[in-house]
């Protein structure tokens, strides 16, 4: 049987640095393939290769066969013909990759009806009848913004379908969902495997063990290990693939526990109930937070999660039961990490520079920076990069640094490692947790993994 | 949709009462005789002597106190009574809704004309940012934009009128005359806005929305024509309302050096002669017009980006 796929000694350079080396795989119809690795190893250049659609400065050597048939020398207009109607890739943001002002059903139907040939009219049903077996036919008149994530996800799975392709290229698809729902996304691609090939790009090591099948691990552009998943995920060889399964939340140590002491809590709240939008979000919500105290709050997205904590940071004020604070604090003591780095900052000033704003508005000592840069494992070069140019994880423990400057009582954490891989997030959790200890401020922590949560936290609060 | 036409109407009144007051507040803080001013629009420069200022002063009530004046002037605001115009004697309701026409016509077809020079243009340029073609139309933008909107008249004058006769110099009455006046103002008009459109095309083009229709299988057209039009028209359209502070500005001269006989026009016929319900009744018509065009663009918003029509 001819593979779907075939890579040979593929290699990715821009300029003189190698982003990829020398990478082979095969994809068979009936087996999926799965690329695990942390961000930055490479991985997604391989599904813009594939189709076609790698930056212009970048530049490539080795072989792509699809069904025999060399891509890479085929002209432009060929391989673009390719698009949708044999091979369907699956955005990595499905909220950034649906039109912004177009309507669920119309996004699916206009391939029907212009790759297809289908009648409008015709297209539109055919369109809703493929909404409606996913369960999303109350969506179809829906934006891309009223969507979750879930939802955008199947939709943008539909319209990268729609035209018939059945060799998928996933590129991190279950990126930022949460668990039922990542689940959901596993399944519909597997759905998909009968008559298919599925190629998956990941960094969860969970969506790699339930897809099955062929697993590669990458690092840094270079493939580290490469066989049956299974077998990998059981008995890893590589050392990389060692620790990134021992960055699985369920691997991690329990933190040890808070020495109690019997100063009066930061914050109590009594009885709270909250509702937003006509929807009761929750009720009868008892609890007190200590200084140096972690809780984690568990539950899937749309549980309100984020609005207990804007309760808690104030934003809100609650519709029944009371929120009391030891003292007064100021707006700046009661601060928030945001679930995506680079949305928290401004992107194209140094980082350093926007860091001392904070300092020159607020009257802080700046001695303080290169203590704290030390203490997070931050290198003093990257102050004068932008947002742009640091990774993922870094610039989530320099937004640590640039809350930890104002000396607060009470930080949310809002989902503050989900977009991070597993080795940067089980860093940042680490530090997150010893550094609200070692200052006394109250964290709260919120994610939608329970195994972390349960790992982490000294209380932990279920909303369903 | 029923909030936006609300607040707009709201606007509406803040800014008759706003402008009509800043207009009567500089009316009364002109140097020389108002009188004397009037009395030379009725009876020509020449004839005017301290009897026939007088008899002025008495007939128009000009020597109230200003307090009076004002509260006297409100009154008649809020009863929607503009006055009698000085010097012809006509209301000016009728003089202004007769301009008024003249005005709307001239500024729909300047809006139309900047669409259709700045569209094609912007997209172009944005489809390719730094290439030639675009660096060449940042140069004529920026220098286009540099010109007071006279100059552009002027030169527009010299060329089509007075070296290639194509179209009339200035005036009213055949279709021609319309083009010179009109294309003044949507030069300027398409200089900003183009590259708002360019800004646009580039963003929406490079955005990872268009990349998966093309991954879909749609066809870079189908694509362009589907997900790129409406998402680039979204900030352009709302860029437009910013822009029609410069198309009022604009009118006051272009309508000035074409002759053209509308609001403009009037306004500042009625400032040289002094015919103060003339002023305030043609500015509070700008005012107003300023709102309406306001109004149409919100709703034009409203109908291209469902998303704000969530909350």
């Amino acid at each position: 049987m001819t593979p779907s796929i075939e890579v040979n000694e593929l290699s990715i350079f821009v300029g003189q640095q190698c982003l990829v080396e020398s990478l082979s795989l095969r994809l068979m119809q009936g087996t999926p393939l799965t690329i695990l690795g942390q961000t930055g190893s490479g991985k997604s250049l391989l599904a813009q290769a594939i189709m076609g659609l790698l930056p212009e400065e970048m530049s490539l050597q080795g072989e792509i066969l699809y069904e025999g048939q060399p891509l890479l020398t085929l002209p432009k207009a060929k391989r673009q013909a390719l698009w949708g109607r044999a091979l369907a890739m699956l955005p990595q943001e499905p909220w950034h990759a649906l039109d912004p002002v177009m309507k669920s059903q119309q996004q699916v139907a206009e391939v029907f009806e212009l790759v297809g040939g289908l009648e409008e009219e015709q297209a539109q049903d055919k369109a809703g009848q493929a909404l409606a077996e996913m369960g999303l036919a109350p969506a179809k008149d829906k934006i891309p913004s009223q969507l979750s994530g879930g939802m955008a996800q199947r939709l943008a799975f539909l319209a990268a379908t729609a035209a018939g392709g059945d060799l998928i290229l996933a590129d991190e698809p279950t990126k930022g969902l949460d668990y039922s729902r990542r689940d959901q996304i596993v399944a519909l691609l597997q759905s998909r495997l009968v008559n298919g090939s599925l190629l998956t790009i990941t960094h969860d090591v969970d969506v790699a063990r339930q897809l099955g099948g062929e697993l590669i691990v990458m690092c840094q552009g270079q493939v580290v290990e490469q066989g049956d998943a299974a077998t990998i995920l059981a008995h890893p060889q590589a050392d990389y693939t060692r620790q990134l399964l021992a960055a699985e939340p369920s691997s991690w140590n329990k933190v040890s526990a808070r020495t109690q002491s019997s100063a009066e809590p930061i914050v109590t709240l009594d009885k709270v109930a909250l509702s937003r939008g006509g929807n009761r979000l929750f009720s009868d919500l008892s609890f007190q937070l200590h200084a140096g105290e972690i809780l984690g709050i568990a539950g899937d997205s749309g549980t309100g999660k984020s609005s207990l904590g804007d309760l808690l940071l104030g934003h809100l004020q609650p519709d029944q039961g009371r929120i009391r604070y030891a003292e007064t604090y100021k707006r700046h003591q009661l601060l928030k990490l945001y679930q995506d780095p680079p949305a928290a900052f401004s992107p194209h000033i140094p980082l350093g520079r926007l860091l001392q704003e904070v300092i020159d508005l607020h009257g802080l000592d700046a001695a303080q920076i290169p203590r704290l840069m030390t203490r997070l494992k931050l290198s003093e070069g990257l102050l004068s990069r932008t947002a742009l140019e640091v990774s993922g994880g870094e610039l989530q423990r320099i937004a640590l640094l640039r809350i930890l400057l104002l000396k607060p009582v009470l930080l949310f954490a809002d989902e503050p490692t989900s977009r991070l891989d597993l080795i940067s997030a089980q860093r940042i959790m680490e530090l997150l947790v010893e550094v609200a200890r070692e200052e006394g401020c109250a964290l709260v922590l919120v994610s939608h993994d329970p195994i972390l949560v349960e790992k982490v936290c000294d209380q932990v609060i279920r909303i369903a | 949709m029923k909030s936006i036409l609300l607040n707009r109407l709201m606007q509406a009144v803040m800014v008759a009462w706003g402008v009509g007051t800043l207009t009567f507040i500089f009316m009364r803080t002109l140097p020389g005789d108002m009188a004397y001013r009037i009395a030379a629009g009725r009876y020509g420069q020449d004839n005017v002597t301290a009897e026939a200022a007088e008899l002025v002063r008495q007939e128009l009530n000009l020597d109230v106190s200003p307090w009076l004046a004002y509260l006297n002037w409100l009154w008649d605001l809020v009863q929607l009574n503009f006055g009698t115009s000085l010097i012809s004697g006509a209301p000016v309701i009728h003089e202004v809704q007769h301009q008024l026409g003249h005005s709307l016509g001239l500024a729909f077809v300047a809006i139309l004309l900047s669409a259709i020079i700045a569209f094609p243009l912007g997209v172009l340029s944005g489809m390719r940012v730094g290439g030639l073609f675009d660096r060449c139309l940042l140069i004529i933008s920026a220098l286009l934009r540099a010109q007071p909107v006279f100059v552009i008249g002027l030169l527009l004058i010299l060329l089509f009128a007075v070296n290639w006769r194509i179209f009339p110099v200035a005036g009213f009455g055949t279709p021609a005359h319309i083009v010179l006046p009109a294309l003044a103002l949507a030069l300027v008009l398409a200089s900003v806005s183009s590259r708002v459109i360019r800004d646009s095309t580039h963003r929406v083009i490079h955005s990872s929305f268009y990349t998966f229709a093309r991954v879909k299988g749609l066809s870079a057209s189908q694509t362009f024509a589907r997900h790129g039009l409406r998402n680039l028209s979204v900030p352009v359209v709302a860029f437009m309302g910013i822009q029609l502070v410069g198309l009022i500005e604009g009118i006051v001269m272009v309508e000035s050096l074409f002759s053209w006989p509308g609001i403009g026009h009037g306004l500042a016929h009625a400032i040289f002669s002094r015919d103060v319900p003339m002023i305030q009744g043609t500015a509070l018509m700008m005012g107003l017009i300023f709102v309406c065009l306001n109004t149409v663009i919100d709703i034009a918003c409203y109908q291209l980006d469902p998303r704000g029509r969530l909350q």
